[in-house]
């Protein structure tokens, strides 16, 4: 038992006494529910920081931009062990998100606000981080509230014709959320929601929901992860011929459920994600560094992984130093304007810029990142269709 | 310095963790350990106490019923209450079930509690759980705590606030940690008179040969339900402490099986089933097993790829969590076979002054 | 009533319930079989059946690389070699020293390999979802155009018809093996009554091999089939199924292998059942419960017949 220990204390000291540099701390559902959604994010950030080691590191001296990973397993007891020993233990600048909302509130009200670590979300959307932080501010996300996508989606829905839908939505903490924002917009909107029904995750079959709710409409809103029940419900809905047309949001935006269903099948699919357009500059700055790296560049949260990783870098950059207390206030000065506009991948230029004492504005590839008040940022959405076996996504106003 | 503070916060949160499970098999040590009643529903009982306390103890809140923002201790008495009372009922139905029949049926019942606290959106939130909930010491730095009794009869509002702030921002956990490390102590009290009392020992003999205690004249079905309530309000109180830890809970993930229902498990069996010192040893030891496990392995892939610079870790470290997983079960299949009694096995009540 | 429900009901909620009614009845059957033989609960039987479909597609995939297509059914032959040996080795190395002893061991060792098969698999061959077969399955057009001239429709794709046979199939060779072989008499035996079976002679250790063979042939079976409906392969599918599973094994009664075929079947038919609009067009029970109807159903049959439907052990 003590040999255990002791040898696990030398390996923590090997762990971090090669970081007299930045580090930062990445806790992230690896294991858990979702691991699917997650691995590319954590390529995502794992890309960012090998961008900022590669053109000059951090600071004067090129210090190096360390991602220390933990697991936080999308599970509150997970990540609030992990962070705890991030915190503590790795003696992290920053917390870069856990990819759960449950999770990232977890961690934040239990061991981060506590401790005075800024923590910038991923991906976390529940609208209840808006309003956590009780007069702090440590708590920011590259993604924006569900509040914002529901409300984009319903104007698309109907904008598309779709006076009726039925709803569908996986019963976890993402996705029951979506779909509540979803359903009020819809209706405030003039739509009729035939049926609204919870599935539970990761079912072997949903044929027999699928039937029940497309008796009722030809038009179903799906809200699930196509990793966990999404790409089954969708082929048990196309198998019944239960739905004619299909829309949703982006946990089901993955070149995955291409593969696994079908292009020829998925003719009358529209999934909304946080802009992800070629026509907006970030984006197209975006698109040839993560096709460089084999990184779905316009999978669920991928790019807001990025602009995490990379906006908490010029944050520290910005600051001077890896110190905990004035990231916050340095996240808000590189994210908004005035400044010079910072593109994803840009960051010999922005240090540049910020060592001459300049101001930046950095613009991500899942959107413009402008923190509000409470740290959320509002989201611009495409709207994503299957063009030529691929996801073609377009700008929606 | 600085690096210093880190440890010994890390070194609290483990305290703190672990006597919150150390609770956590205390109450099955009552339930397995003393009455031989196979529960593996803990994780059940264990999201009744937390939801209990956290509804009625969170501020007023629109995402669910209430908050009713009671004191704490109310709230964790209700908590113990009322998983208590589902004990009482599934105990009533279920107790004649023995061995793994009475497995199977609470694996089922915690399964659907999970499934009412997550469907039932408009009390419990749904999947989405409660958050803000107050922790013990550190909620007095809340207004809504120090502007109220029964901080306000010592002094003004403006006062408090001016005092919390200038603690260190880590004062509330020493305080914290030696709550619970006390809850367990007086929990092992009670649980220790009451092995070695006249009820302890008939629970040994009702274990150990059932049709001669109730030849004997015992009400054997009274005493396994006492059993089985007493451990579920044990657990129900553990599992307000950990609603306090966690500050937001939610079913799925917060009360997954494999993380509450079996490490609990094997902290009882490891520690020594029917010892209540060994649940109490058992729980903090896996525990740090389990959260250290995490720096271990990660140190280890990286001694991995300094050694041999080659090689791409990083398949390794996205599938590390994996790996852990998998030394925990293969570490709980050595014990079984190497300590078949625990780190501290039984000691039976009629003879307690006998040392092994 | 019955007369209300039109080829609908067929269709969308009876058919693909028997499908998810066979998974499960294979899967319970090896289940009941422990159970009943070696008296204890396996936890790690979803782990073993998730385990064999991951088997299954590498041996596919290996084919494909060397420009064969192989049937799953057919990639499955070698792969349940490797899931028997992967079954008797665990039981050599785990769960064999814990025979004379409680049977909470026994369970918690179970409970550990499914841990360390689970993140095994994780670890080699990633927790990402991989297609099985892409695509989606048309609907056999012979058997719905012959049904459709008779007036009842019947929409099955092929993949469901391979399911229903494969499993008639397997509960033929069961029943056979059961009752007309020397060592499946002695199966039974040993379930009925382990300490007259041992004194009449019955090789215990030859009765334990063989049902770890038979439940090994059965997991593997559930498990493919299971990745032929859902056509993907996931990490967790095993543990999702091992719930369902016990509940149907505990509604045939304990030990009872046919037991383990109707509780299936009954648990698969519920659960498709439970999202019938049998009042008005709202589903009967919410989706968000489904699972919970098995874990009802089980709890249920625990507490007022706990020998189950088909009279088995009871403790």
């Amino acid at each position: 038992m003590r040999n255990l220990l002791l040898a696990n204390t030398a390996l923590a000291m090997i762990a971090t006494s090669a970081m007299a540099d930045v580090n930062v701390g990445n806790p992230m559902a690896m294991t858990g529910p979702i691991p699917d959604l997650v691995a590319p994010i954590a390529a995502a950030v794992d890309l960012a920081a090998k961008h900022i080691n590669a053109q000059g590191g951090m600071f004067a001296g090129g210090e190096a931009y360390n991602i220390i990973r933990a697991d936080s397993a999308c599970d509150p007891t997970a990540a609030v062990d992990a962070v705890t020993k991030l915190i503590n233990v790795s003696n992290v600048a920053a917390i870069l998100g856990p990819v759960c909302s449950g999770a990232t509130i977890a961690q934040a009200e239990s061991v981060s606000i506590p401790a005075g670590v800024v923590t910038l979300s991923v991906s976390a959307s529940s609208p209840a981080i808006t309003d956590m932080e009780d007069g702090t501010d440590l708590v920011f996300r590259a993604a924006a509230s569900d509040a914002y996508q529901g409300v984009a989606l319903a104007e698309l829905a109907i904008a598309k014709g779709m006076t009726e839908l039925a709803i569908s939505y996986a019963n976890d903490d993402y996705n029951a959320a979506l779909a509540s924002a979803f359903s009020a917009a819809y209706t405030a909107a003039g739509g009729k929601i035939t049926a609204n029904e919870a599935h539970e995750p990761n079912k072997a079959s949903y044929r027999s929901e699928v039937a029940t709710l497309g008796a009722t409409s030809d038009n179903l809103a799906l809200f699930a992860y196509y990793g966990s029940g999404g790409i089954t419900i969708m082929r048990n809905a196309l198998e019944t011929g239960a739905f004619t047309s299909f829309i949703g949001a982006d946990g089901m935006l993955s070149s995955e459920v291409i593969e696994q269903l079908g292009a020829e099948n998925l003719t009358n699919v529209t999934f909304t994600t946080s802009a992800s357009d070629d026509s907006t500059a970030a984006f197209g700055a975006w698109k040839p560094l993560a096709d460089a790296a084999e990184v779905p560049a316009s999978d669920p949260f991928v790019a807001n992984g990025y602009d995490a990783t990379f906006m908490l870098a010029l944050a520290i950059e910005k600051a001077g130093a890896a110190d905990r207390g004035v990231i916050a206030a340095a996240l808000r000065d590189i994210a908004t304007a005035p400044g010079e506009v910072i593109l994803p991948g840009e960051w010999e230029k922005a240090k540049a810029i910020l060592a001459a004492g300049g101001e930046i504005n950095y613009e991500g590839a899942a959107g413009n990142q402008d923190f509000d008040a409470n740290g959320d940022v509002a989201g611009r959405f495409s709207k994503s269709v299957v063009v030529d076996g691929k996801w073609s996504a377009e700008l929606i106003d | 310095m600085e690096a210093y503070l880190g440890y010994f916060l890390y070194l609290l949160s483990l305290l703190t963790v672990g006597g919150i499970y150390a609770i956590f098999a205390l109450g099955l040590n009552v339930q397995w350990g003393f009455a031989g009643l196979f529960n593996v529903g803990i994780v059940g009982f264990a999201a009744v106490g937390a939801y209990t306390y956290a509804l009625l103890t969170t501020a007023e809140s629109t995402y669910h019923v209430g908050g009713f923002g009671l004191p704490l201790p109310v709230g964790m008495l209700l908590g113990m209450l009322l998983s208590a009372l589902v004990a009482a009922v599934i105990g009533l139905i279920c107790i004649r079930l023995r061995s793994d029949y009475l497995a199977i049926a609470t694996i089922g019942i915690a399964e659907i509690i999970k499934l009412i606290l997550k469907n039932e959106a408009d009390i419990t939130n749904g999947p989405r759980g409660i958050n803000k909930i107050p922790r013990a010491w550190e909620h007095f730095s809340e207004e809504r705590f120090y502007s109220s009794w029964p901080l306000n009869w010592f002094a003004s509002p403006e006062s408090w606030q001016a005092f919390f702030d200038g603690l260190p921002n880590w004062w509330w956990q020493p305080c914290f940690a030696a709550t619970i490390l006390l809850c367990v102590y007086v929990i092992y009290r009670l649980l220790e008179r009451a092995r070695v009392s006249p009820w302890g020992r008939m629970m040994t003999a009702i274990r150990e040969n059932e049709p001669a205690a109730r030849a004997a004249g015992k009400n054997v079905t009274a005493r396994r339900i006492e059993a089985f309530v007493i451990g579920a309000a044990i657990m129900g109180f553990a599992g307000a402490l950990f609603a306090q830890h966690l500050r937001l809970i939610e079913p799925t993930n917060t009360f997954d099986a494999t993380k509450v229902t079996f490490l609990v498990w094997v902290m009882l069996i490891l520690g020594g089933s029917g010892n209540n010192r060994g649940a109490i040893l058992g729980a903090f030891v896996i525990w740090t097993l389990w959260s250290t496990s995490e720096l271990l392995i990660g140190g280890g892939i990286n001694l991995i790829g300094y050694v041999f610079q080659s090689l791409d870790t990083t398949i390794l470290t996205t599938r590390a969590g994996f790996l852990r997983m998998m030394l925990i079960g293969i570490l709980m299949q050595v014990i079984l076979q190497k300590f078949p009694g625990g780190i501290l096995p039984e000691v039976r009540p009629a003879s307690p002054q006998v040392k092994k | 009533m019955w007369d209300a429900f039109g080829f609908e009901f067929v269709n969308f909620y009876l058919i693909p319930g028997l499908v998810l009614g066979c998974i499960y009845a294979l899967g319970a059957i090896g289940i009941t079989l422990t159970f009943g033989i070696l008296r204890f609960a396996n936890f790690a039987h979803g782990e073993i059946m998730m385990s064999g479909a991951y088997l299954t597609w590498t041996i596919m995939a290996i084919a494909g690389y060397a420009g064969l297509t192989l049937h799953p059914l057919v990639a499955m032959v070698p792969a349940t070699v490797l899931v028997i040996l992967l079954f008797l080795g665990t039981d050599r190395y785990f769960y064999k020293p814990f025979r004379k002893e409680e049977t909470i061991k026994v369970v918690m060792a179970s409970f550990g390999m499914m841990l360390i098969i689970r993140s095994a698999v994780q670890v080699i061959w990633g927790p990402n979802q991989i297609a099985f077969v892409p695509g989606i399955a048309k609907p056999n057009a012979m058997l719905r155009d012959l049904t459709g001239d008779l007036g009842a429709m019947i929409i099955m794709p092929n993949k469901h018809i391979f399911i229903f046979l494969g499993t008639i199939i397997i509960v033929i060779a069961l029943s056979y093996l059961l009752n007309k072989t020397r060592i499946g008499k002695a199966m039974r035996a040993v379930s009925d009554s382990p300490d007259l079976a041992h004194v009449t002679g019955i090789n215990v250790d030859n009765v334990i091999r063989a049902t770890w063979i038979v439940g090994g042939i059965c997991a593997m079976a559930a498990g493919v089939f299971l990745v032929m409906d859902t056509q993907i392969l996931e990490t967790t599918m095993g543990f999702r199924m091992l719930l369902p599973m016990f509940a149907a094994a505990i509604l045939g009664g304990i030990g009872k292998p046919y037991g383990a075929v109707a509780g299936g079947l009954i648990i698969g038919l519920a659960e498709e059942l439970s999202a019938y609009p049998w009042i008005g067009d709202a589903p009967l029970l919410s989706p968000g419960y489904k699972t919970g109807v098995a874990f009802a159903i089980m709890v249920i049959m625990l507490i007022v017949r706990p020998q189950g439907l088909f009279k088995g052990r009871s403790f």
